[in-house]
């Protein structure tokens, strides 16, 4: 990088500071956030714009429309969060951002637009996988969790299975072939005639529904994998539709919604618990969107209990994509010095290896 | 007054540092590499090039479009931001209003031309007062298929001077359908420059004398909004029958 940017020595201007504030944040898909974190505990202020309702006519996220959302909203949003911690630019020790993965556009516009606030604020600037930030979003309030712990990640764009070690150190021990647990959801429930975001509304219309109504196919693959195929499993509630509708019927779609979600639910636990006995480890966190599934949560505390394995999962408010779980990631990278060049770019397919 | 520009709207990272109208340094670079990457390194390396601090900014301008969606995201997000830390006003010019300098002080109808993709432009069309005060807008900026614009031209029996990151790309077409009167700059004056944007941004300056809230200049919607107001537009007609 030769003189631009920050290197591991460029924090030692801020290093007199007792307290570590970290702005975050986040524009990857559909969400403008920020949020400021003051010492790794204190979430000071956490702002959420959300484009749902623009998004929702077109049945998902247009990807240029979330971009030109993100280009109006960043500005106030980040103004918001800094406003309400009632802090100035100059209080800041870093401000970190998502670069990866996610929607190139949106991503860009995060990644500018903190990038030019670090260097005209003097701070470094710090590049988070929002993956990480999705499982770090787990010690916003358990800043005490131990290591070595296992991290079920469910979004609609992921479906890991991640062993850590320790910050920084991590191992993918499965993931999906195909589909993401979440975009199944959202493909299915779109064929049930659903709003768009479809998780959600799944799991409302599967309340009044029988989740022992139809027998789908769980896709567990060979015995000792710990990878995860959900389109097989999507196909069968499609086929199981269509044949319906060659016959001229009709079928119960709250049965049809509550089946479809047990049977995601099923594999995911499985596999969870699979790789528990695996590494032996003794904490599972949740985390990602589809994190904020009840009958998910509710599974896998029983059958965590049984294995007296603890579960952790953020609130709701931290399993969408937002700003507070980039900041608690910045906050950890900012201890280890790991900061990011002033060229950093967006990386649309980021990975976790 | 010491200000920066900053035009990303076509391939060029454009960035200038200007006082009072008055270029002192510019940056300018057409490689592979991509905004986000050579952004701010362009501006710290400008900024010590001219033993320049950030803190001696007193206002910042940008280039809102119209051009690359995305290179417009970049520009406005980085001068926004910077802007914003540094507490100092912000400006916005158009890509072709930027262009326009570019034609300063000649005779002929200035014609910027950016590659809109889809064989279209966005263009305008611009004409110099006789003081080289100001270059007054003709035809208000759009996204035209480029054959419907240069029959347009050449039905105005005007002499043509065009610039823009198409001309490369559509010189001899151009060429071919308005003959003589068409007269094409060659790229390094053509192409977006910082210096332009220092111009266009000062002249924009004396005008207003303050900041002004930016938003992107893209004169298209986009592909999915226009779908759906298709959709709309067919469905509305069905329930008319
Ligand atoms: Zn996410």
């Amino acid at each position: 990088m030769g003189g631009i940017g920050y290197g591991r020595e460029g924090n030692v201007m801020k290093s007199q500071k007792s307290e570590i504030v970290i702005l975050g944040i986040e524009t990857s898909c559909d969400e403008t956030s920020a949020a400021v974190l003051v010492n790794g505990t204190e979430l000071r202020s956490h702002v959420i714009s959300s484009q749902i309702v623009t998004h929702q006519r077109y049945g998902g996220v247009v990807p240029e429309i979330a971009s030109r959302e993100h280009c109006l909203h960043i500005q106030p949003v980040v103004q918001q969060a800094l406003d309400e911690a009632k802090l100035g630019f100059s209080d800041l020790s870093a401000i970190a951002v998502t670069y990866g993965p996610g929607l190139v556009g949106s991503l860009l516009v995060g990644v500018s637009g903190a990038k030019a606030m670090a260097y005209a604020a003097g701070v470094p600037l710090i590049g988070i996988n929002h993956l990480e930030g999705h499982i770090y979003a787990n010690f916003l309030q358990h800043p005490d969790l131990e290591f070595p712990f296992l991290a079920l990640l469910v979004s609609g764009g992921h479906t890991h299975l991640i062993l850590f070690e320790a910050h920084g150190q991590y191992q993918v021990l499965g993931h999906t072939l195909d589909d993401a647990a979440g975009e199944a959801l959202d493909k299915v429930a779109r064929t049930l005639g659903l709003k768009y975001p479809g998780g959600p509304e799944i799991q409302k219309v599967a309340k009044e529904g029988d989740a022992q109504a139809f027998k789908f196919p769980r896709a567990m693959l060979e015995k000792n994998s710990l990878d995860f195929s959900f389109s097989g499993m999507k196909s069968a509630v499609l086929n199981t539709l269509n044949s319906a509708h060659m016959r001229g019927g009709t079928l119960n779609v709250p049965d049809l919604a509550a089946s479809f979600q047990q049977a995601v639910v099923d594999v995911l636990v499985q596999k969870a618990m699979r790789a528990i006995k695996r590494t032996g480890v003794k904490t599972l966190l949740l985390a990602g969107g589809v994190a904020a599934n009840t009958l998910l949560r509710e599974t896998l505390e029983q059958e965590l209990a049984v294995r007296n394995v603890r579960l952790v999962c953020p609130p709701p408010i931290f399993c969408t994509d937002n700003g507070a779980m980039i900041a608690i990631t910045g906050y950890y990278h900012y201890l280890a010095g790991d900061f990011s060049p002033w060229t950093l770019n967006a990386d649309p397919g980021l990975s976790l290896t | 007054m010491k200000y920066l520009t900053i035009d990303t709207t076509t391939k060029v990272t454009a960035v200038s540092l200007a006082d009072d109208g008055c270029l002192i340094a510019e940056g300018f670079l057409h490689t592979s590499t991509k905004h986000s990457e050579r952004l701010i390194p362009m501006l710290d390396q400008l900024l010590k090039a001219a033993s320049w601090t950030l803190q001696e900014l007193e206002m910042i301008g940008v280039v809102r479009g119209p051009g690359s969606f995305t290179g417009i995201r970049i520009g406005i997000a980085t001068a926004q931001s910077l802007a914003q830390v540094l507490k100092i006003p912000l400006l916005a010019v158009l890509s072709l209003d930027a262009l326009a300098w570019a034609g300063l002080g000649r005779v002929e109808d200035i014609v910027p031309i950016l590659d809109a993709r889809k064989n279209e432009w966005y263009t305008a069309r611009y004409r110099w007062t006789k003081d080289h005060e100001k270059a007054e807008c003709l035809t208000l900026p759009q996204a035209i298929p480029t054959e419907l614009w240069l029959e347009h031209l050449k039905g105005l029996d005007r002499p043509i001077c065009f610039v823009g990151d198409a001309t490369v790309k559509y010189k001899a077409q151009i060429e071919v359908i308005l003959g003589e009167r068409a007269m094409v700059l060659p790229e390094y004056v053509s192409l977006p420059r910082g210096a332009y944007a220092a111009r266009a941004i000062w002249q924009r300056w004396q005008e207003t004398g303050v900041g002004e809230l930016v938003e992107p200049f893209y004169i298209r919607f986009s592909e999915a909004e226009v779908n759906w107001a298709k959709k709309e537009e067919a469905r509305r007609m069905t329930e008319h029958e």
